[in-house]
């Protein structure tokens, strides 16, 4: 962060010293990116809202635990993570399952990007299909862009173990994305 | 389910960063091309926030604890034997209690010949409830050991130091529960160390407690220690 | 005379929406009763334990929660059940199952834990209470322990004679190597528990300062 705004070290420092509000700087620095962690994970934009939510009160919550407000990014993740697993667990109880959530492509785009939705609807339909550890898996490297390293802190998984997850994910949606020819 | 074959591992060290792209053949070159654009189309951020909803939250919380961990200043107060303790039971075989208006409070310590503690049964344990909330009017605990009813155990702060303690006999097993402070607002026991989900999709969660049988009788599900 | 019959209407009708469970009349909302009710005794007609839905309705009640996620708070809690009971049978099939297990895997699953590893952790303590080994499990991962090699641990601890809130006192003593400091991974504090077995420190009988025992 080279901008001149605060470091997540100064924020984090700020909430527990009793400056509550500062917390709205994490929330619209990290909102955007775990918003679209959690819609992938969840494949419904509304129960990601939710999740993230409950993710950035607990993390408010319990702030004082986060060791490392360096790699404040990995701890909101992981909360977040957890927080998708939890929903997926209650979804598979549920009426609504993630072959009946929406796609997030728009339908209503011209021809020529129509094409293009229909790639993403793929996508996100042969990514709903993975299980939950190897779509978390893809998404953390391939949309949220973090190294193994940050992805181990992330998850609390082994780089091995998150690089097989990765590969096995890449396996499922190329063969996907062959179908679409 | 769709038939998966193995990426060539050289294509797999080209997505992880580990090798330079230019070394694909022309074949592992379309299928780099089909991920990384797969990726790229799945970037695009959801045009909604929780900023707002998780803010109005968080005002409406206690203040962030102080550097110094909850259980370090709270394990200090513990040291001094100053508990509130009562009985409880499941609320089906405290309908004359209730008729009665209360359940009775006993006196933390023994204050003459005939006092006594509540003594837990074999599948009884004692758990004790502290709670930092200065400047609280009351303090509450409400869950499933009670039948989520209000007013059957209060904690008190008798040094008017914003720590509430109280204390309860329960079955052995797990509790669910939450704090309610001054009447009206739900608050999850952040020394609890165990949450769940409580399920009404408000993003609240419950404490959970698991009580220990305190004479670590053998029970005949295996529950309970040996000695 | 309208008048009067409506009069007759409102006396008729109970001042307490009557419910089929005594322990939710006067206490759940009158809006949510009947498909609360119903939702109970779908349970109770599926051989299900009733007790945590009624748990769940008076929960929803005291905190005040709306009437439509009151009902869904309380369905939730039947399908979890409907789940845990299909996980219990699938592990555990020649045998009449007690309701304690059913509610314990809801409770398991409640709190995130994978069908997978409810099942392996019910494999190797098919006869004894499944809550404590299920909530050690839930508290590793809870504390961010790789589930796999949270689970190999309760397992191992298990096969070393550690039962019921024994496997609680391990997971509390992974957690508290994790948090002592001194840069320690996840994987190293389980190791240096695996190290310990069995003897792993108990917990105490009494509940101190609400942390989970």
């Amino acid at each position: 962060m080279n901008d001149g705004a605060p470091t997540d070290v100064d924020v984090v420092a700020r909430v527990l010293g009793g400056d509550g509000e500062a917390f709205g700087i994490l929330i619209r620095r990290y909102e955007p990116g775990l918003l679209r962690f959690a819609t992938r994970m969840l494949g419904n934009s509304d129960a990601a809202a939710d999740a993230v939510a409950e993710s950035l009160v607990r993390a408010y919550r319990h702030l004082a635990q986060c060791r490392d407000p360096a790699h404040l990014r990995s701890w909101l993740y992981r909360i977040t993570g957890n927080r998708c697993r939890s929903h997926l667990a209650r979804r598979r109880t549920s009426d609504i399952s993630l072959s009946d959530a929406p796609p997030l492509a728009d339908a209503t785009d011209t021809w020529g990007i129509l094409e293009r939705g229909e790639q993403v609807a793929l996508v996100e339909r042969a990514l709903a299909a993975l299980p939950a550890e190897k779509r978390e898996a893809f998404v953390l490297k391939h949309v949220e862009g973090m190294s193994y390293e940050e992805m181990a802190a992330a998850t609390g998984a082994r780089i091995p173990t998150l690089k097989m997850r990765v590969h096995r994910a890449r396996e499922a949606l190329l063969a996907a994305l062959e179908e679409l020819v | 389910m769709m038939a998966m074959s193995p990426i060539d591992p050289q294509l797999q060290d080209v997505l992880d960063g580990e090798r330079d792209p230019a070394t694909l053949s022309p074949d592992q070159r379309e299928a780099y091309a089909r991920l990384i654009t797969a990726a790229e189309s799945l970037q695009q951020a959801p045009r909604l926030s929780v900023a707002d909803r998780v803010m109005a939250a968080i005002r409406a919380m206690p203040p962030v604890p102080s550097r110094e961990p909850a259980s370090r200043r709270l394990w200090r107060w513990l040291a001094r034997p100053r508990a509130v303790t009562v009985r409880l039971r499941p609320a089906w075989t405290l309908a004359l209690a209730a008729a009665l208006g209360a359940v009775v409070l006993l006196p933390s310590e023994p204050s003459g010949p005939g006092t006594s503690f509540p003594i837990p049964g074999d599948r009884e344990g004692v758990a004790q409830f502290v709670g930092h909330f200065p400047g609280a009017r009351s303090v509450e605990v409400v869950g499933s050991f009670n039948d989520w009813s209000r007013g059957m155990l209060s904690l008190r702060d008798d040094n008017g130091d914003g720590i509430w303690h109280g204390a309860a006999v329960l079955p052995a097993g797990q509790h669910e529960y939450m704090f309610v402070v001054d009447g009206e607002r739900w608050v999850a026991d952040p020394l609890a160390g165990r949450y769940v989900d409580d399920g009404f999709g408000i993003g609240r969660e419950n404490s959970v407690l698991i009580v220990r049988p305190s004479r670590g009788a053998v029970t005949s599900d295996g529950a309970g220690e040996s000695r | 005379m309208r008048l009067l019959l409506t009069l007759a209407l409102v006396a008729a009708t109970p001042l307490v929406a009557q419910s089929a469970t005594p322990r939710l009349a006067g206490r759940v909302p009158a809006a949510a009763l009947p498909a609360i009710d119903s939702l109970i005794a779908m349970a109770v007609a599926e051989s299900l334990p009733s007790e945590p839905l009624v748990q769940k309705a008076l929960e929803g009640s005291a905190k005040g929660v709306p009437a439509n996620r009151l009902v869904n708070g309380v369905r939730r809690g039947l399908l979890q059940l409907r789940e845990a009971r299909a996980i219990v049978t699938h592990v555990l099939p020649d045998q009449p199952i007690p309701d304690g297990h059913v509610a314990a895997v809801a409770a398991a699953l409640a709190r995130g834990l994978s069908p997978a590893i409810v099942e392996r952790l019910l494999a190797v303590t098919p006869d004894e209470s499944p809550g404590p080994v299920l909530h050690a499990a839930a508290d590793l991962i809870a504390h961010h322990f790789d589930p796999d090699s949270a689970t190999a641990l309760l397992v191992e601890a298990h096969e070393k004679g550690l039962h019921g809130v024994r496997l609680l006192d391990v997971a509390v003593a992974a957690t508290h190597d994790l948090q002592r400091g001194g840069g320690r991974t996840p994987a190293e504090a389980l190791a240096h528990v695996r190290a310990m077995l069995p003897n792993v420190p108990e917990g105490p009988v009494t509940h101190r300062g609400t942390r989970g025992s």
